[in-house]
């Protein structure tokens, strides 16, 4: 499985690889929405993204509306990993095409049960080493 | 040194989220961040005491909308590098650099400040982070409505809510 990560924040981008790598996923990352984008025009095709909302260049609900707009990208699992909360963008966001939604502080433990709601663990599937606390 | 100038609206009343609910949240983002087991202390500050860290770092998120307000996190230097190398999985004996501190600092105000949004009138949006090498310094528009004073591992943090007058 490719996982790519798509924050602003380089130290988010590093706490959320150490979680998916530590299940074994390939990791990919970008800085906004359109550097994501251009990644995935180039080929790099993940089977889920890991989407902050709030990003310069182009955000992650922009973004999920572009990759839902191109079919050739339909089976991309999309996932908010994301401090906003409001209820009516986190209907936005499911209503555009994103598959789940974790709202930051999160747990290693929450990106987990998410990945496995989605099928993308494999039932034995556990957290690996260096995984933030 | 961060300088805050905006609100140009009358939209939002100057009300301010409680300390409690700013303690917890930042208690929230800083034990999922750092790890169940760390402490963070409660400090009695008088009021209009400066932050009174040596090396300060300090990240700035305004808030727009239904309620309109500024949060702040003020950090010692000696908090903000190893709050980074754990964010960033910087090995041991490998300094942070400023870059990192900076961005790291910044995901700090980025979420405590979209956890308060959440605890107020919307709808609202959270500007991106602004980072600086030194303390915040407001507005004349700006008045201090909440202030949390706390330390980890002996060091001082601070995290303060302003809203317009």
């Amino acid at each position: 499985m490719r996982a790519m990560i798509i924050d602003d924040s380089r130290a988010m981008r590093s706490i959320l690889r150490r979680i998916v790598s530590g299940l074994d996923f390939e990791t990919s990352e970008a800085e906004h929405g359109q550097d994501a984008l251009d990644q995935m025009n180039a080929g790099v095709v993940p089977d889920i993204c890991l989407v902050d909302w709030n990003m310069p260049v182009m955000d992650g609900y922009t973004f999920i509306t572009r990759v839902r707009d191109n079919p050739d990208w339909r089976d991309v699992t999309l996932m908010m990993v994301t401090t906003e909360s409001e209820q009516r963008n986190i209907v936005r966001a499911l209503a555009a095409g994103a598959h789940e939604y974790v709202i930051k502080p999160f747990t290693p433990d929450a990106i987990v049960d998410k990945l496995a709601l989605l099928g993308l663990l494999q039932p034995d599937a556990v957290l690996g080493g260096g995984v933030p606390a | 040194m961060n300088v805050l100038t905006f609100f140009d609206t009358d939209a939002g009343a100057a009300e301010a989220p409680s300390v409690d609910d700013v303690q917890a949240v930042t208690e929230d983002v800083w034990l999922s961040l750092l790890g169940e087991q760390e402490v963070l202390v409660p400090r009695l500050v008088p009021p209009g005491t400066p932050f009174d860290a040596l090396g300060v770092w300090s990240a700035v998120a305004s808030i727009s909308g239904g309620w309109q307000g500024v949060v702040t996190i003020e950090l010692a230097d000696s908090v903000a590098r190893p709050v980074t190398a754990h964010m960033l999985d910087i090995p041991a004996g490998t300094d942070a650099t400023d870059s990192d501190v900076a961005d790291a600092v910044g995901e700090l105000v980025n979420m405590i400040g979209g956890n308060i949004k959440s605890l107020m009138p919307g709808p609202s949006a959270l500007s991106l982070p602004s980072v600086a090498a030194g303390r915040a310094v407001f507005a004349s528009d700006l008045v201090e409505a909440c202030r949390v004073d706390i330390s980890w591992r002996g060091e001082p943090v601070r995290v303060c809510i302003h809203v317009p007058h």
